[in-house]
C-alpha cells in the first residue's frame, strides 16, 4: 500500500520534476559543457579550458567586469544606505502622511526596466529637459554631453538605478522594522537615547538579516545587470560600442553580443556566463562571512575546536 | 478505475507539455522577416501585392521585427538547428551575409541556377557567394551621398559647385563657416557610430581586413585618416552630438543640420520634413585626401535569403524571381514610393531615374545617385565587419578626448579585434 501510495506522489510530481529538468537542470549542465566548446553558429569544436584562458586576455570582458565593478561598489552601497535612512523616517509613527510617502516612494518599482530607461534616456538628452534647466538656471553655460561622456553617462546610469531600486529596498527594510517591537524603542526613549543612537543601535543591529539578504540580491542583481546599459546605450545592439567609450558593457550585455550581434558563439558566451556564477558564489559567501556577528564567529571556531579535539 | 484516471491524467499532462507539433507541411503561405516599416517592409508589401495578383494561391506574410531582432531570432532558430519557426525569406544586412552562410552550413537555399546574376550589381553579388555558390536575391543598394540643405549653404556662400567632389577636410571647413554664418550645424554626428568610418573606408577601396581574411588595422592608411577626421569633427565643433537614430534624423528634420552624409535609403527619412520641400540637394560623398580614394562609397544595403528547409521554398524562389528578378516596372514605383535604389541592372534606367524631384530643388538624383553607384570601389567585407567596428570605436572615444594616439589606438583595436575573432 505504501509503495504504491508513494509511487502516485512521485506520479504526481512528474511532471513538475520533468519540467525542472528539461528546463533547469539540463540548461545549467549543457550551458557547463558549452562552456568547454567554441561554436561559431552550428560548427562547433570542443576545446577544453582554452575560453577560460581566453577571458583573461580578452580586453572586452576585463571592461565588461571592471565596468560591472563599478556601478556594484558605488551604486549597490549608496543605494542600500538610502533605502535604510528612508524606511527609518518612514518607520516614525508620528509621521504624517505615511502612506502616501510609502507609496510614493515604492512607485518607481513598478515601472518597467525599458520605460524607465528610455525615460532618463530621454531627460539626459543633448536637448533634453535637464541640460535646459541647467542652462536656464545658468549653472552651465552650455549643454552637457550627458550619455556620449563616459563618466556622465555611468553618472546618469547609477542615478537611473537608484531611482529605480530604492524603493524596492527600502520596503524589504520598512517590513523588516515593523517587525521590531516598539516597545524596545520606547525603552530607549526612556533611558535618553538620541534618534541616532537608537538607529545604530537597536535598528540596525536587528535589521541585519535583512541587509544581508538586500546585499547578496542587489549584488547578484548588478552582476546580471543588462536592460538599463543595453537601453541608455546609443542605438542599442546596432551601434559599435555600449555606450560612450563602452561604458555601459556589462556583463551581461557581452554575452548578448557574443550571442547575436557579433559571430555567434555560445560556447564562449557560456563561458562568461559561469565565471558570473562563480563571482556571484564567491561574493556570497564573502557576505554571509561577513554578516556573521564576532559572537557566532567565535561560537563556530569554538565548535570546530571542541570537534578537533 | 481510480488508477486510470489518474494515468489519463498524467497522460494528458505529458502530452500538453511536450506535444510537439509535426512537421511544418506547405500552407500556400510565404513568410517574410524584414525591419523597416517606412522601406523594406513596404517595399515587400508592394511586392505581395504584385504577386498576389499573378499567383492568387498564395499568402504573403510579411512580419515586421527590429532589425536586431530579426538576427537575434534567426540565430536562435538556425543554432537550435530545428526548422520550425524560420520563415521562407529574410532580409540580412550586406554586412552580415557572409557570417550567416559560412557558419549556417546548408540553412539557406543554393540559388545559383535560379537566377540570372549578371543582371544584378556585381558587388552585391559577391557578398552573397561562398564557394561558388550564391545564395542570396540582391536588393537595395546603400550608395552614398552628401544631402544638404541648399538654403543654409547658400547663406553660409557656398554654391553647388563649390560642394561637388570635395574631401573631407574641405567639408569640415565648410561646415565650420557654415556654423560661424548661420549658426546650424553641419551634421549630425555620434562619435561612437561607425557608420562615417565605413564610408570613408570603403571610398578608398579598403576594409579592416586583407584579402585572407586577417584584420589588416595596423598600416591602414585610410583608417588613420579616418581616425584623424572623426577627431577633427569633434574638435571643430561642426556635429551635433546625438545619441540615437531619432535623434540624428531628427537633426535633419528639424532644420538644425545642414547635411547628411549616408546611404541612399535615408532620402524617404528627409523626405519626412515636408516643409522643406525644394531646400535640399545632393553632391557625391566627400572623399579621403592621403589616400587613392573616390568620390563614390557605399553604407549599409540589404539582401533577401530564402531558408531552405523552409516549407514554400520553391513558391518563395518563384515569387522572387518573377518580381525581384522580373518586375522593371515593380523598381520603378519602389524608386518614386520609397527611394530605393535596387540593384537590379535591366531595371535600373527608366522614367522614374530621369524624373525630376521637386524636393530637391528639381534635380534627377537617382539618375547621379546610380552613376555614383557604379563607381562604388568592390571590397570583402568578410565576416567579422561588426567586430572590427566594436575594436575600433572602443578607443574613439580616448582619440576623440586627446588622451590616446591614433597609433596606439589602432594597435589596441587590432589586439581587441584578434583576440575576438579566434
Amino acid at each position: 500500500m505504501g509503495k504504491k501510495l508513494s509511487m502516485k506522489g512521485w506520479l504526481f510530481i512528474s511532471p513538475a520534476l520533468i519540467l525542472l529538468a528539461v528546463f533547469l537542470v539540463y540548461p545549467i549542465i549543457y550551458s557547463f559543457y558549452l562552456s568547454f566548446t567554441s561554436t561559431k553558429g552550428i560548427i562547433s569544436s570542443f576545446v577544453g579550458f582554452k575560453n577560460y584562458i581566453r577571458l583573461v586576455k580578452d580586453p572586452m570582458f576585463l571592461l565588461a567586469l571592471k565596468n560591472t565593478g563599478i556601478i556594484l561598489l558605488i551604486q549597490v552601497p549608496i543605494m542600500l544606505i538610502s533605502a535604510l535612512i528612508l524606511a527609518n523616517i518612514l518607520n516614525d509613527r508620528k509621521l504624517a502622511g505615511r502612506g502616501i510617502f510609502r507609496t510614493a516612494i515604492f512607485l518607481p518599482s513598478v515601472t518597467s526596466l525599458i520605460a524607465y530607461t528610455i525615460l532618463f534616456k530621454m531627460l539626459f538628452s543633448f536637448d533634453g529637459i535637464i541640460n535646459r534647466l541647467l542652462l536656464s538656471t545658468g549653472i552651465v553655460d552650455h549643454p552637457l554631453e550627458w550619455l556620449t561622456t563616459p563618466k556622465l553617462a555611468v553618472f546618469v546610469l547609477i542615478l537611473a538605478m537608484l531611482w529605480r531600486w530604492t524603493g524596492y529596498n527600502t520596503v524589504f527594510y520598512l517590513s523588516a522594522m515593523q517587525n521590531i517591537s516598539y516597545e524596545i524603542y520606547e525603552a530607549a526613549e526612556i533611558d535618553g537615547a538620541s534618534k541616532t543612537q537608537t538607529f545604530l543601535r537597536i535598528t540596525l543591529p536587528l535589521l541585519k538579516p535583512m541587509i544581508l539578504f538586500t546585499t547578496i540580491m542587489s549584488t547578484i542583481g548588478t552582476l546580471q545587470l543588462f536592460d538599463e546599459p543595453m537601453n541608455l546605450s546609443q542605438g542599442g545592439v546596432t551601434a559599435a560600442t555600449m555606450g560612450p567609450g563602452n561604458c555601459f558593457l556589462t556583463l551581461s550585455v557581452y554575452i548578448y553580443n557574443l550571442c547575436f550581434k557579433y559571430v555567434p558563439n555560445f560556447g564562449y558566451a557560456a563561458t562568461v556566463s559561469y565565471v558570473i556564477v562563480f563571482i556571484i558564489a564567491g561574493l556570497t559567501v564573502l557576505q554571509f562571512w561577513a554578516g556573521q556577528s564576532n559572537e557566532e564567529k567565535d561560537a563556530k571556531k569554538r565548535l570546530e575546536k571542541e570537534g578537533k579535539a | 478505475m481510480k488508477k486510470s484516471i489518474v494515468c489519463l491524467l498524467v497522460i494528458a499532462l505529458f502530452v500538453t507539455i511536450f506535444g510537439a507539433a509535426g512537421a511544418e507541411d506547405s500552407d500556400g503561405k510565404i513568410t517574410v522577416w524584414a525591419w523597416d516599416p517606412s522601406f523594406n517592409i513596404a517595399i515587400m508589401k508592394e511586392a505581395a501585392a504584385r504577386y498576389e495578383a499573378i499567383n492568387p494561391d498564395i499568402k504573403i506574410d510579411i512580419v515586421e521585427m527590429a532589425k536586431a531582432d530579426v538576427e537575434q531570432k534567426l540565430n536562435t532558430v538556425l543554432a537550435a538547428k530545428t526548422t520550425e519557426g524560420l520563415p521562407e525569406i529574410v532580409l540580412i544586412e550586406d554586412y552580415n551575409a557572409q557570417k550567416y552562410l559560412q557558419y549556417y552550413p546548408g540553412s539557406f537555399a543554393d540559388l545559383t541556377t535560379k537566377f540570372n546574376y549578371n543582371d544584378f550589381a556585381a558587388y552585391k553579388v559577391g557578398v552573397m557567394t561562398l564557394d561558388g555558390k550564391v545564395y542570396g536575391v540582391p536588393f537595395d543598394s546603400g550608395v552614398v551621398g552628401f544631402f544638404y540643405r541648399s538654403d543654409i549653404l547658400a547663406e553660409a556662400g557656398f554654391k553647388a559647385e563649390d560642394l561637388k567632389n570635395i574631401t573631407w577636410d574641405q567639408f569640415i571647413e565648410i561646415g565650420k563657416t557654415v556654423k560661424e554664418k548661420t549658426g546650424k550645424y553641419m551634421l549630425g554626428f555620434q562619435n561612437t557610430d561607425g557608420g562615417i568610418m565605413r564610408i570613408m573606408m570603403q571610398s578608398a577601396g579598403k576594409w579592416y581586413f586583407d584579402e585572407e581574411g586577417k584584420p589588416a588595422l595596423i598600416g591602414n592608411q585610410a583608417l588613420v585618416e579616418a581616425f584623424e577626421l572623426y577627431k577633427k569633427i569633434v574638435d571643430s565643433g561642426i556635429a551635433k552630438p546625438t545619441n540615437n537614430w531619432n535623434e540624428w534624423v531628427g537633426t535633419i528634420n528639424t532644420g538644425e543640420s545642414a547635411s547628411v552624409t549616408s546611404g541612399v535609403w535615408i532620402v524617404g527619412s528627409i523626405k519626412a520634413a515636408k516643409d522643406q520641400s525644394g531646400l535640399w540637394d545632393v553632391a557625391p560623398v566627400p572623399r579621403l585626401s592621403t589616400v587613392d580614394s573616390k568620390n563614390a562609397s557605399n553604407l549599409g544595403g540589404s539582401s533577401w535569403y530564402i531558408l531552405d528547409k523552409s516549407a514554400d521554398k520553391d513558391a518563395a524562389i518563384d515569387f522572387m524571381q518573377k518580381i525581384y528578378a522580373g518586375d522593371k516596372d515593380f523598381y520603378q514605383t519602389i524608386l518614386i514610393n520609397n527611394g530605393a535604389v535596387g540593384t537590379y541592372l535591366p531595371a535600373a534606367t527608366g522614367e522614374a531615374y530621369s524624373t525630376p524631384d521637386e524636393f530637391f530643388g528639381g534635380r534627377a538624383i537617382y539618375e547621379d545617385l546610380s552613376a555614383w553607384m557604379k563607381e562604388i570601389p568592390p571590397v570583402d567585407y568578410g565576416i567579422y565587419t561588426y567586430e572590427a567596428d566594436a575594436a575600433i570605436m572602443a578607443q574613439m572615444e580616448a582619440v576623440c578626448a586627446g588622451t590616446m594616439t591614433i597609433d596606439d589606438a589602432i594597435k589596441a583595436a587590432e589586439a581587441q579585434l584578434e583576440n575576438q575573432i579566434q
